[in-house]
């Protein structure tokens, strides 16, 4: 195509060298070669100039040809960019804007790659970008399921982050609350947990743990705090993060069980506490007479007993509390069981000359229980309305059935001390004895908790009493009624 | 040795039944309570030379006991035996504040009961004496 321009080119000259020419034929012919006028010549001159005209004009219309072409191809083409349609510029080429074209074309080529290497670039910063954000919800999301509180401040004490737990710890919204300074949403002043927070960033401690002490409501709870400071890459600090969890429970339930050991203790040396020295009498001879050694034998003997009971007890509970107790449950009548349980604490009551009302009324249904178990918890009940009732007063059983409810119910109805309201609901704690009562009878603190152990743990049955100071109490259980099992002969 | 009179104290019949008689056997007088409020009406009424008392009892325990003893000018010098079935009855300073002259844990023997009182109110008539 190159060579369409310079054919243009050799035109344009033959324009310029015609028209040249024709003016020098026309000088001639004017009259200015007067002396060389012959008549050959002049013929020769005005032939020359005619062909010089023609290829002028030739030459002329070509070119008005060729600048056509030239403005058209370029108005298409500055089209076609305006429409944005690079593609349609190879369409539009001739012959004379085929240069102007592909010189175009080479740079959109460059432009397309540089664009490309843009968008590559751009989509791999969204990506990275992407990344980013779901790698700080996926941050945000551990922190926020973390059940222990989580905050984190910046090197000015600013909160950067804290999960539900510490808001609610702290009592302030996180979402109002970002950037703000940590001592106007906690007390940074006069708070423990600020103070330990300070120590650390002060101490430059990796990690600090204290148990701190904080008030929530009427019961004060504690927590394992742990401050730990968070380095940039020249080693300062650059933030803390502090994760406290509640210990509460933990340290309740140590209590508790230093509490356990504690009674356990107590309740195992009173009684050994006789035997040892009634024992140790014995053997110095202090026991001056027949009748004297008969009567610490016996207290040896009680002792040993109620030692006995005591660890029985102890070791019962123990058992259903971690499952490995052999429960061996089948079809009991209720009426046979309660009437057993009745004929064994009958010299009890005639003792005390307490009045003890059989079942009201007799119930045919069976339950589906462990029988020795529901014996014990019978005879607990039983002697426990028995032991807190004054001389002359009675006890009621009463056996019901709800056929609807699938349960059958037992209470057991004193005219004894009673319990005060405030003490009712412990009277199934374990080692719990009411205060007010403890000088009416001895009592270990563990029958009425085996009783619950056993009907709700063991047989999912359930507990309950009332009770009124100085009217007496109403102990009680519910137990699944025998469904579908054979019926133990009466 | 007769004019000696000891109270002692605990809910449990069986322990002040053995150290009465132990002591009795020895030349004691004893008077007994089952818990601290009856012991304080006897000390008042009594004046016993010596107390021993348990410390987990009903009504009023012996700590309580020996509290209300020390708060009377009267009584406030009488030796306290403190005899617990507890492993943590009495917290640290309480035993110097209360001035409980010695504690045993239960089990005991009567034979060392006896020999600490014996100690005790030795101690006792030797610093009157002088």
């Amino acid at each position: 195509m190159k060579s369409v321009n310079k054919l243009y080119v050799v035109v344009t000259g033959i324009v310029i060298g015609s028209l040249l020419l024709v003016s020098v034929a026309e000088l001639i012919n004017s009259g200015i070669g007067v002396g060389a006028r012959r008549a050959g010549q002049m013929q020769n001159w005005v032939f020359v100039g005619l062909v010089c005209r023609v290829i002028w004009a030739v030459g002329v219309i070509l070119l008005g040809w060729y600048w056509l072409k030239l403005a058209g191809g370029i108005t298409f083409i500055a089209r076609s960019l305006k429409n944005n349609e690079p593609d349609k510029i190879k369409q539009g080429a001739n012959a004379v804007t085929e240069e102007l074209v592909r010189a175009i074309n080479q740079q959109f080529e460059t432009c397309r790659h540089e664009n490309f290497a843009m968008d590559k670039q751009l989509k791999e910063m969204q990506i990275q970008l992407h990344l980013s954000q779901r790698q700080k919800r996926n941050t945000e999301a551990i922190i926020y399921s973390i059940r222990d509180a989580v905050i984190v401040v910046d090197e000015f004490d600013k909160l950067l982050m804290a999960n539900e737990a510490a808001a609610k710890l702290f009592g302030f919204d996180f979402s109002n609350c970002q950037h703000r300074p940590i001592d106007e949403l906690i007390g940074w002043e006069t708070n423990e947990f600020s103070d330990l927070v300070r120590h650390s960033r002060q101490s430059k401690a990796r990690h600090t743990k204290r148990e701190i002490d904080f008030p929530d409501g009427d019961s004060p709870k504690t927590f394992d705090c742990i401050v730990s400071c968070v380095y940039d890459e020249r080693e300062q600090i650059c933030g803390v993060v502090a994760i406290l969890h509640d210990i509460t429970h933990e340290k309740e339930v140590s209590q508790m069980k230093n509490d356990f050991v504690s009674h356990v203790s107590h309740e195992l040396k009173t009684p050994l506490a006789s035997i040892t020295a009634y024992s140790e009498m014995l053997a110095d001879g202090e026991a001056g007479d027949e009748e004297t050694r008969k009567e610490f034998y016996s207290v040896i003997q009680t002792q040993a007993q109620r030692l006995n009971r005591l660890i029985e007890d102890i070791l019962n509970i123990s058992r259903i509390e971690s499952g490995l107790i052999k429960v061996d449950k089948k079809p009991v009548s209720l009426t046979i069981l309660i009437e057993e349980q009745l004929q064994m604490i009958k010299s009890y009551a005639e003792e005390k000359n307490i009045e003890v009302v059989g079942q009201k009324p007799i119930v045919f249904d069976q339950v589906y229980v462990d029988r020795d178990m529901i014996s014990q918890v019978v005879v607990n009940l039983l002697s426990n309305a028995v032991k807190y009732t004054p001389s002359g007063g009675s006890v009621e059983i009463r056996t019901e059935v709800d056929e609807s409810g699938g349960i059958a119910r037992v209470s057991m109805t004193d005219t004894g001390v009673g319990i005060p309201a405030d003490e009712v609901e412990h009277v199934f704690d374990k080692f719990y004895r009411v205060s007010s009562n403890k000088k009416q009878a001895k009592g270990t603190g563990l029958g009425l908790n085996l009783v619950k152990q056993i009907v709700e743990k063991v047989h999912e049955g359930r507990v309950f009493v009332t009770s009124q100071v100085g009217a007496g109490s109403t102990f009680g259980f519910e137990l699944p009624l025998a469904t579908g099992q054979t019926v133990e002969a009466v | 040795m007769a004019d000696r009179k000891v109270l002692v104290v605990d809910d449990e019949i069986h322990i002040v039944h053995v150290v009465a008689i132990k002591l009795r056997n020895n030349g004691f007088e004893v008077i007994t309570a089952a818990n601290g409020s009856e012991a304080y009406e006897l000390v008042c009424q009594e004046k016993p030379d010596i107390i021993v008392t348990d410390c987990q009892m009903p009504i009023m325990t012996g700590l309580e006991l020996v509290e209300r003893v020390r708060q009377n000018d009267e009584f406030k010098e009488i030796p306290v035996i403190l005899l617990t079935a507890r492993s943590f009855a009495i917290e640290d300073g309480q035993k110097e504040a209360l001035q409980i002259t010695e504690c045993l844990s239960k089990p005991f023997s009567p034979k060392e009961l006896l020999r600490s009182i014996e100690d005790i109110l030795h101690r006792e008539a030797v610093v009157h004496e002088s």
